[in-house]
Formats: C-alpha cells, sequence, structure tokens
C-alpha cells in the first residue's frame, strides 16, 4: 500500500494549535450537544455532570484526571513523534501493551531487587519491548516496501493477544483465579509526585519527555532531519542528503518506546499489575490527542489532560446523568473531524496558487 | 482428525470469511478510486447495529440487512465527506469515523437495551442451501448452504472484476485511482467517482455488519466488528486490489482464523489466544510474504482537489 | 481567409492574488497554425486551458463558431470540437495505452475494438505510430507525447490546442510535429500552439499571438513584422536575457548578446592550471527498467562549465543525481569533492520543502557542514545568518527568514535554492535544468550567478534540456541519448548538430 504523504497533517506551532484545539473544543460541544438531544440526553446535565467528574475539585483533578491523562500524553507523544516523520505509527496500542507486559514481568522477576535498581530497569524493558513491538512494521517498511498503516493495525492485535495469552498463563496470579499477574514488587512501582493523591510520577516522567522532544525537535541536528523527512523524504534526501531511512527507523522505534512506556508507566505507577483489558483504546485515541495538539509535544500535554478529562467525566456522566459512557467516543470523533474542518477552512483563507501561466 | 473434522473447518473458514469478503470486496472499489477508509470498521459496526435494530423493528432479518447497509453507507457518508469532499486525511478521518461509530452504536444500543445489555435474541438469516452444489464432497456445505449474504460475496466478487476491467466506468475509477489529474483532463468528475466508491465500500461493509449480527451472532454487542474493518483493509492489500483475489485472501483469512478449531481437533494444547493471534500474524506474513511485489493505486490515500 | 473557429475576448483569470490573465484575446481560424508566444508566467497555458475546459474564466467571451459557450469541463470542449494536448502528460502510467485512449468516452465510442480501430486510422493517416499494448509507464516520452496528440485526434476535433509539445522533443521530432501540424491546419482545422522558442513558432506559424502579463499585446503574421517585433511585445521593456528567450546566437540585436562559450572562464583560469575537482569512471546506473546510464567516464575540471545536452528521459536524471552524490551506482567508480551543489530541476518536490521557512531550507543543506553544528545541536545562529545573507544577496522578495518558502514565487524560490547550493559548492555544483520555469530576469539571474561561480573556480556541470542555454555557457559539451555520453566537437556547436548527438542514431560512437 502507499505511503501516506506526510504533510497532509498541519503541522502547527503552540499558540495557533491552541486557537484551532480552542475552535475545535467549541465546535465540539455544539454538534455534540445536538446529537445528545437527538439522543434524548439533557447536553446541559451532560456536561455539568462531566465537569464535575473531571474539574470537580482540585482532588478531583489531580487524583482522576490528571492520573488519566498520563497514558494519552504518552501515547499522544509517541504518535506525534512518528507523525512528524512521516511515519504512520496507528500501532501505539499494540506498543503499549508490549511495554507494560515487559514492566510486569521485569517487575515480577526483579523482585529483591533495590529500587534504584529495579525502578529503570523497569522503565526501560518498557521502553524496548515497546521498540521492539514497532520493529516488525519498521523492517517491514524499509525492507520490503509494505505500508506501516496496516501492519501496525495487525501487530496491535496481536500485543492485545499476547497480554491476554500472558495473564491467561505464564505471568498469571499464583493462585490462578483471575486473568491477571501479581502486584509487582514495592520497588518496582513509581513514586507519587503529590503526595496525598494517586497523581503517581508517570506525570513528571510525561513533562520531562515533552521537554526532550521539544529540544531534539527544535534544536538538534536529528530532529531537524526528522522535520524534514516527514515535511517532503524527497527533498530531505535530494537537499538534505538525508539518509531517510536511518531516520525512519529511529523515529519509528522511537515511537514505540515511547508508547511502550506508556505501558510501563501505567502498571509501575497505577494499577501494579497486568489486567487483560488494560488499555480502553489509548492507542486509537492517541491519534486525536495528537492531532489535536497540532503534533507539538507541548500542546500534547494539554490536549491529554483534555481527553483525560473526557474519559474521568465519562463515569460521572453515566453515573450521575444516565448517559451512557460511549458518547465519549462519539466526542472524540467529533473533535477530531471539527479540527479536519477548521484546518479546512484556514487553508482556504490563505489560499495561494502561484502556478499561473 | 477426521473427515467431518475438516467439513467443520471448512464450514468455519467461510463462516469467519464471509463477513471479511463483503467488507473487503467494498474496500476493493474505494481504494481503485485512490480512497483508503480505515473508517470502515464503523461502517461495519454501523451495519451490525443496524441489523439488529432493522431485524427488530420489522421483524424480517433481511430487513435488517437493509437497515445494515443503510448504516454502513451513513458511516462512509461522514468519511467521504471530509476525507473526499473536504480533501481531508484520509487516515486521520478514518480513524474518527472508527472511534465516532464504535462510541455511537455503544452509546444507541445502551441507551435501548440499557447500560449492561440485555442479551439480545434477533430473527435470523437461514441458511439458504443451494441443491445440488451444497452435496460437492468437503467444501460443498462449507460454501453453499450460507446465509444469502455469503452469495453475495460471491457474485459481488466477479461483478466487480468485470466492471473494474471490462466497463469504461471501471476504466474511469482505475483512472482516478491512479491520476486523478489525467482523469480531470479527461473529463471524469474525480471527486463524484471517489465519492460515490466510498459510498459503495460503506454499503458492503453495512451488509458484512447485518451479516455478523444477523447470520453469525444472531445478537448485537458493542464492538462485535472486533476490528475486522482493519482486517479487511490488509485483506484487501493481501488479495492485491484485485476482487476475485480479495475473496480468496478473505477466505484465507477466515481458514486461519477457524485454524483454532482445527488445531483443537488435531489435540494440539496451544493457549486459546495464541490462536486468536494466529490470523494477524499470518496475514503480516502473507504481506511480507508476497504484497512487495503487488502495486498500491498510484493516488491511494491522497487528497485531491480540482483546479477549476 | 477562412472563418474564425474560435474566439476568446477579454478573457480575465485570477488564482488567488495571482492574476494570470487580465483581458487575453485570441482568434483562430480554420486552416492556420496559430502560434502563442509570451515569456515564463505571461497566462500562455492558463489562456489554452481555458479553451480546452480545463480552467474557468473569471470574465471574458469564449465563442466557438460565433456562438459564446461556457465551457465548463473538458467533456463541453471536445463538445465543441476542441481538442487540448497538455504541457505536463496527463496519461496514466498504469494503464495501457489503448485504455489511456479510451479513457473518458462513453458508451459505443469507448469499446475497445471502436478505440483500437479509431487510433489505427488516425496513425495510418498521420505518421504517428504507437504500440497500443504496452502500459504507458513502459514507453518513452516521445510516445507519450505522441499518445498525447493521437489522444486529442480521437476526437476529430475541429480546433486542436497543444501547449508546449516539443519540450521534449528533439529537433528532428519537432520538424515532423510541425509537418504534421500543418497537414491537420490543411484539412481546415485550426491549430493552436505555445511553444517556448521564438523562432520555432516563426517556421511554422501563419500567425501569432503575443502575451505578456496576461493580455494579449500583438497579433500577427510572422512575415508581418520583425523578430524584434514579437520580442520587445513579450518582454516589454523589461531586461532580456536572449538565452532565456531562445534566441541563442541568432538575434544579436535584442538586447545584450550571450557570451562567447567559455570566453570569462577562460579568463579565470589563464595561469592556472586545470584540476580536476570530480571524476566519474565507467559508471553504469541500472533499475528495475534496465540500465539508466551506460559506462559513462567524465572528469569535470576547476572553474569549468561542462554542458550535457539530452532529451528527457535518457538518463541525465540518473547522471546528475550520480555527479551529485546522490545516487549509488551499479557499477564504476566515482571521485567527488566533499561539498558538492546540486540544483534539482524539481523545485517543489526536491529543492524546498514548502512548509519550512526560508531559514529552515537554507539550513537544510547547510547541516550538513560542520561549521553549523555543534556536537548534534544545530548552531541555529550561524545558519539564521547565512538564510539572512542568501535573501539579501540573492534579493529574494520574502518578509522575513521565517516566511514559509511555499508562500514564494516560483523565481524567488530558485533564487532559494541557487544562494544555498552556491553556497554548498565550494568545488562542484550539478545544476539540473536551472531555469526551468524561471521567467526572463530570474533566468538570467541565475546564469549570472553560475558565470561567477565558475569565475571563483568552481567546476560546474549543466544539464540541461534547453540546447540554447547548453550552448551559450559551456565549456565542453556532451550529449546523453540513452545513457550514452557522446563529446560533441566544437565545429559542431550548434541545435542541429548537437540535436543530431542527442538522438544518438548520428553519433559515431559503439
Amino acid at each position: 500500500m502507499a505511503d501516506v504523504p506526510a504533510h497532509a497533517i498541519q503541522r502547527r506551532r503552540l499558540l495557533d494549535a491552541m486557537l484551532t484545539g480552542l475552535g475545535a473544543v467549541a465546535l465540539t460541544a455544539v454538534v455534540g450537544a445536538v446529537l445528545l438531544m437527538v439522543g434524548g440526553h439533557d447536553p446541559w446535565m451532560a456536561a455539568t455532570a462531566m465537569i464535575r467528574g473531571s474539574f470537580g475539585s482540585g482532588r478531583t483533578f489531580v487524583s482522576i484526571t490528571l492520573v488519566r491523562s498520563i497514558p494519552l500524553i504518552l501515547t499522544g507523544l509517541a504518535v506525534a513523534f512518528a507523525f512528524r516523520a512521516g511515519v504512520w505509527n496507528i500501532g501505539a496500542e499494540g506498543q503499549l501493551y508490549a511495554g507494560a507486559v515487559a514492566a510486569v514481568w521485569m517487575g515480577l522477576a526483579g523482585s529483591g531487587l533495590p529500587a534504584w535498581l529495579l525502578l529503570p530497569l523497569v522503565v526501560l524493558s518498557a521502553l524496548v519491548a515497546g521498540a521492539a513491538w514497532a520493529l516488525v512494521p519498521t523492517l517491514m517498511r524499509l525492507k520490503l516496501g509494505v505500508g506501516e498503516v496496516i501492519t501496525t493495525i495487525l501487530m496491535n492485535f496481536v500485543g492485545i493477544y499476547v497480554a491476554g495469552y500472558m495473564v491467561h498463563g505464564p505471568l498469571q496470579e499464583a493462585r490462578g483465579v483471575f486473568p491477571q499477574t501479581d502486584p509487582i514488587a514495592e520497588a518496582a512501582r513509581l513514586p507519587m509526585l503529590l503526595p496525598g493523591t494517586r497523581l503517581h510520577w508517570g506525570f513528571g516522567i510525561a513533562v520531562l519527555l515533552v521537554f526532550a522532544l521539544t529540544v531534539i525537535l527544535r534544536y538538534s541536528r536529528f530532529g531537524f532531519q526528522l522535520r524534514a523527512v516527514g515535511a517532503s523524504p524527497e527533498a530531505a534526501a535530494v537537499s538534505g542528503r538525508i539518509d531517510t531511512g536511518r531516520v525512519l527507523l529511529v523515529s519509528f522505534l522511537g515511537s514505540g518506546a515511547i508508547a511502550g512506556l506508556a505501558g510501563g508507566v501505567e502498571v509501575s505507577g497505577l494499577t501494579h499489575a497486568l489486567y487483560e483489558d488494560l488499555s480502553p483504546g489509548w492507542g486509537y485515541t492517541a491519534i486525536a490527542v495528537a492531532l489535536l495538539a497540532g503534533l507539538n509535544p507541548v500542546g500534547v500535554v494539554i490536549t491529554g489532560i483534555l481527553f483525560g478529562a473526557l474519559q474521568a467525566g465519562a463515569g460521572a456522566m453515566q453515573r450521575d446523568a444516565g448517559i451512557p459512557a460511549a458518547w465519549v467516543g462519539v466526542v472524540e470523533a467529533l473533535v477530531i473531524l471539527a479540527v479536519l474542518a477548521i484546518d479546512k477552512v484556514r487553508k482556504m483563507g490563505a489560499i495561494v496558487r502561484e502556478d499561473a501561466g | 482428525m477426521t473427515y467431518a473434522d475438516l467439513v467443520l473447518f471448512l464450514e468455519a473458514a467461510v463462516r469467519l470469511g464471509i463477513p471479511l469478503a463483503l467488507a473487503a470486496l467494498g474496500e476493493t472499489v474505494s481504494e481503485r478510486s485512490g480512497v483508503i477508509n480505515i473508517g470502515l470498521e464503523g461502517s461495519i459496526i454501523g451495519g451490525a447495529l443496524g441489523g439488529a435494530l432493522g431485524a427488530l423493528t420489522f421483524e424480517s432479518a433481511g430487513m435488517g440487512v437493509g437497515v445494515g447497509a443503510a448504516a454502513g453507507v451513513g458511516a462512509a457518508l461522514v468519511f467521504a465527506a471530509f476525507a473526499v469532499a473536504l480533501g481531508a486525511d484520509q487516515i486521520i478521518t478514518g480513524t474518527a469515523v472508527t472511534i465516532g461509530g464504535l462510541g455511537m452504536t455503544g452509546a444507541i444500543y445502551q441507551a435501548r437495551f440499557g447500560a449492561t445489555g440485555t442479551e439480545l435474541s434477533l430473527p435470523t438469516l437461514a441458511s439458504v442451501r443451494i441443491p445440488l452444489l451444497a452435496d460437492i464432497p468437503l467444501v460443498g456445505s462449507a460454501l453453499f448452504d450460507q446465509a444469502i449474504t455469503a452469495y453475495l460475496a460471491y457474485l459481488v466478487a466477479p461483478a466487480i472484476w468485470y466492471f473494474l476491467f471490462r466497463t469504461p466506468y471501471g476504466l474511469e475509477l482505475r483512472a482516478v485511482g491512479e491520476a486523478p489529474d489525467a482523469a480531470q483532463a479527461a473529463g471524469i468528475r474525480v471527486l463524484a467517482i471517489r465519492f460515490l466508491a466510498t459510498l459503495f465500500g460503506g454499503f458492503l461493509a453495512g451488509v458484512a455488519g447485518a451479516h455478523l449480527a444477523l447470520a453469525h451472532a444472531g445478537t448485537f454487542a458493542e464492538n462485535m466488528s472486533a476490528g475486522r474493518g482493519f482486517i479487511a483493509i490488509a485483506v484487501v492489500v493481501l488479495g492485491r486490489w484485485d476482487p476475485v483475489l480479495v475473496l480468496f485472501a478473505a477466505l484465507f483469512f477466515g481458514a486461519a482464523s477457524a485454524l483454532q478449531f482445527f488445531l483443537q481437533a488435531l489435540g494440539l494444547d496451544l493457549a486459546y489466544q495464541i490462536f486468536l493471534a494466529l490470523p494477524y500474524l499470518l496475514t503480516l506474513a502473507a504481506l511480507a510474504g508476497w504484497v512487495g511485489r503487488a502495486r498500491a493505486p498510484a493516488a491511494l490515500a491522497l487528497p485531491w482537489e480540482a483546479q477549476r | 481567409m477562412s472563418r474564425i473557429l474560435a474566439r476568446l475576448t477579454g478573457i480575465e483569470r485570477r488564482f488567488g492574488p495571482v492574476v494570470a490573465l487580465n483581458g487575453a484575446d485570441l482568434e483562430l481560424r480554420g486552416g492556420e497554425v496559430h502560434g502563442v508566444l509570451g515569456a515564463n508566467g505571461a497566462g500562455k497555458s492558463t489562456l489554452l486551458n481555458i479553451l480546452g475546459g480545463m480552467l474557468r474564466p473569471d470574465a471574458g467571451r469564449v465563442e466557438i463558431d460565433g456562438e459564446e459557450v461556457a465551457l465548463t469541463s473538458p467533456r463541453d470542449a471536445w463538445a465543441c470540437g476542441i481538442g487540448l494536448v497538455h504541457q505536463h502528460f496527463t496519461l496514466v502510467p498504469t494503464l495501457t495505452v489503448l485504455e489511456n485512449l479510451a479513457l473518458g468516452s462513453r458508451g459505443p465510442a469507448a469499446a475497445p475494438r471502436t478505440v483500437r480501430a479509431q487510433a489505427e486510422r488516425i496513425m495510418e493517416r498521420t505518421g504517428l505510430h504507437i504500440p497500443l499494448h504496452p502500459r504507458v509507464e513502459s514507453l518513452g516520452v516521445g510516445d507519450r507525447q505522441r499518445i498525447e496528440i493521437l489522444k486529442a485526434l480521437l476526437r476529430d476535433p475541429r480546433v486542436l490546442v497543444l501547449d508546449e509539445p516539443t519540450a521534449v522533443l528533439t529537433p528532428e521530432e519537432i520538424e515532423g510535429l510541425f509537418g504534421l501540424l500543418r497537414d491537420l491546419a490543411g484539412e481546415g482545422r485550426a491549430v493552436a500552439l505555445v511553444v517556448h522558442k521564438i523562432d520555432e513558432v516563426m517556421d511554422v506559424a501563419d500567425r501569432v499571438t503575443v502575451l505578456r502579463s496576461g493580455r494579449t499585446v500583438l497579433s500577427a503574421g510572422p512575415a508581418e513584422r520583425s523578430t524584434g517585433d514579437f520580442v520587445r511585445a513579450m518582454v516589454g521593456d523589461d531586461a532580456v536575457d536572449p538565452i532565456a528567450l531562445g534566441l541563442g546566437e541568432a538575434t544579436e540585436d535584442v538586447g545584450e548578446g550571450p557570451r562567447e562559450p567559455g570566453e570569462e572562464t577562460g579568463g579565470s583560469l589563464a595561469g592556472s592550471e586545470t584540476r580536476t575537482v570530480a571524476r566519474v569512471e565507467a559508471v553504469t546506473v541500472e533499475d528495475a527498467r534496465g540500465p539508466r546510464v551506460r559506462d559513462v567516464t567524465l572528469e569535470v575540471a576547476a572553474g569549468e562549465v561542462l554542458g550535457i545536452a539530452g532529451v528527457e528521459g535518457n538518463g541525465q536524471r540518473e547522471l546528475a543525481l550520480v555527479l551529485a552524490g546522490r545516487m549509488p551506482v551499479s557499477r564504476g567508480s566515482v571521485r567527488l569533492p566533499d561539498a558538492v551543489g546540486f540544483i534539482s530541476q524539481d523545485r517543489s518536490s526536491e529543492g524546498l520543502i514548502a512548509d519550512f521557512d526560508l531559514r529552515e531550507n537554507v539550513a537544510l543543506a547547510l547541516q550538513r557542514k560542520a561549521e553549523y553544528r555543534r556536537g548534534p545541536w544545530l548552531r541555529w545562529d550561524r545558519l539564521e545568518e547565512a538564510a539572512e545573507t542568501i535573501r539579501s544577496r540573492y534579493d529574494v522578495t520574502a518578509p522575513s527568514i521565517r516566511t514559509a518558502a511555499g508562500s514564494l514565487s516560483g523565481g524567488n524560490q530558485q533564487r532559494v535554492v541557487v544562494g544555498r547550493e552556491l553556497a554548498m559548492a565550494s568545488q562542484l555544483l550539478v545544476a539540473e535544468n536551472p531555469t526551468r520555469g524561471l521567467d526572463i530576469a530570474a533566468s538570467a539571474f541565475v546564469h549570472e550567478e553560475l558565470r561567477r561561480l565558475v569565475s571563483q573556480g568552481v567546476g560546474v556541470v549543466l544539464l540541461s534540456t534547453d540546447l540554447d542555454e547548453i550552448l551559450a555557457l559551456s565549456d565542453r559539451i556532451f550529449a546523453i541519448a540513452r545513457g550514452s555520453l557522446v563529446e560533441v566537437a566544437k565545429e559542431e556547436w550548434s541545435r542541429e548538430g548537437v540535436g543530431a548527438y542527442m538522438l544518438g542514431g548520428t553519433a559515431e560512437h559503439g
């Protein structure tokens, strides 16, 4: 299948991305309200329940919304990093599971090791497993010319089933009752970031990663080469003499590693064990998160928190207003479509053609 | 391993392959016109819920298929409005339609049948046994004792082939997918063709979803499409954008999925999840093995805008 | 005089803020070949595309047979008897020739048998012979051009419109085409064609219309006015680069004549011995379709312009990439200096990144140089300085170095590319059709810069399909045909002489 051109995506600076994001949120609110009304729900009730459940109090915000946003920010960064390089990694979901499996395995096998040693090992194994999960699609793209959109999606299914196999088989808890692993060693767990809340150091890791990626993309030679390959592989190869294959390899594996980290952080920071349905599709939502942020790492933090709030609020909406949580999927889709529509309108406004004559 | 086991295996292979075949055949047409619809999953799940609701409302499985097909077209309409008419990125639009389709069907289902979801019992599409053909040894009952939607897949594959390669309209559609600028210069309405091709893909995906609900499961469940939209896209690549090959590729995937029964019958004690992962791994291997030489439509996934 | 088949009056057309046509008129009569002249950007293609139904005018009248018509699609134009042969090929590469010919027809007319019979009849009559069953992608540019013409003739047009049909043809093929066009006109059709070169138009046309800045400024028979009049009509009071006008050495009366080949470079080399800056030996490049470059040996000396002429698709693309260090060779040895500048013919897809600003586009090449790096980091302070220097030194019309390259005009984009690659080329510059698509002023500028670079002792390889450019700038001239390279002796330095080598058949090699 064809390699998809990356320039189809609007790469945006932060302020620009935030304005588009605000517009998209407003558009989503209007269309979403109409759809809810058609569905027989009260949009006002839905909105208040949702906001109460996500931003209702400082405690709610930190312990629920921010905690929920961590895997979204990390997978969002993974997707943004890949898309920036023109790599269509739709496989964050599978890479996340690979990272979670590896982290849990390390957390179980390494019990007895001190935290200063075990914790880095847990994080490292998540990174390596995520990258390894991206390796098959990477090689198929580079060596065989098979497009990564399909192969990464296929690997997602394999990843989910491998995790399922692990919790039913080799890594199942000692009691052998539930499809889950035993809790990982204390020393393998990420400490809390804010004492008294559930916010763990995964958030700190996400913020540090945002900083690192921003600096790499903006100031390093590799980051520049990555952006060039993403914007135009031909120009990067011909005018920049950039080894596009190498850039694709590094960015694809890097993206996989970040997605793997998301899985590792989730089990090490929050669940402390592996479950079959660890992720409610974060790897796919990540595409919306990254896109809404204009593929800008700093923007990913903001949109990640927004989607975290959406998912946190969905529970409250179902509980308090009796509106099915599945509506969140509709809202996420509306956000993506709204961004696409706004991009289009803006492009039409700024269209410049000079191919006359 | 007995003859009866083999027959069971083949029956399962066809049963699992048919919904994929329907969705993939529709996708073949839209991809030939240059549109890759990752939102196919949304059309399939929409078709499944539409099929269930239609069958309940009209107390007829046949009407269910009709409503399911309409729901599939509806999801494809959203996709086409953005990805074709607005020229938005196809992968991103498709992702949105998939997420939205799964969410919307879940919401409608919960609103109608409660949050936990009562087990639905639907009027089902009865198997239609084709005399003589169904008596062919080994493959007869697998291929020719199926729901009516299965026969649709058998007929649609050669029909699409004829359309694509033997009619001027098929030629135009292929030209649009290969070189839209050249097609426009030849007086062809590129976007109209892409729009219609995408809707056709949604139509067959909707039928595939209705088949899942009405012939396969006999009920509706949230997320019951289970990634078949994505697999259908892989099947199109596997079938090299040739409708007849695509039909066989879908049956191949169905066979890979049915291997779980086959291997269990052989007494192989492998974990259930490994069987579930097997079709995906085999598809990956097949893609690696022989797709390298196949070529996608040159303009696939590229938004196009008319110059006027 | 025969009757008017098509008449366009007062045509206006804008693309965004760019005015392409601003009061253009064109009158086509049966039985005449009508040349349309104009500098790049004058609006020739836009005007013909409007007549062919590809574009709609913003204002103005289109009349066919005296009746006003609204051509909203190519189909409308066919219905009115207008056939358009496009400047860029509009063939579907993966379809067969026959399928391409049938494309767009409906009903019985689309049946393969009908199309084949009709195509064979036209081929018989016109002598345009093309195999019908191979896929278009397996054919060369010359064949593709013939298919385009055949495609237009298949609909039996009364008005045949050709947009730059000669760009990819050899001089001999051009003669053949012109003969055919005269025959077609002789049957009572009107033939309109855009040709880049004035003298070609003068050869074939019964009447010439000149566009300047989107406006028709002159319409006359070639015998009624002097060549100088047409040239002045084309360029107005602008500065004139005779090379860009395609006048070669022919018309010394216009502007400043071209330099004698080697005049300036010879001067700069005096006293210094010739130093080889690049050398390729017995180089062969093969791809899936077979050898593209065959056994080429070449040495480039410091301070010389080595011109390579060739019809597109004969391996000069691959040879350019090899000389620029951008393509591995299948066989043979390549010795290149560290710093090679490369002006790609494909400015918009290979030369620049439209989404990147000037700063980033300059950095795209300069990031290879050590002085713009510190460890893994780029030195943006220095890169910005370099970009600022290029912007002012090369007169790039852009508000700042933060302006996206995609929003610049073609000429300004080329200035950025030239400036950047000249900064890269301390020893060798490979320039591939460096003035393609540029207007006169921009072309003159590029030529000047190439000469300046050579005077500083840099070796320049100039690959061009434009023979006049090659003849005017080169110290040595080679022709490439089907991947083989032959040097053209000084005595044969003329369009006809070099053209013969480009065909490959008349050269004494092999």
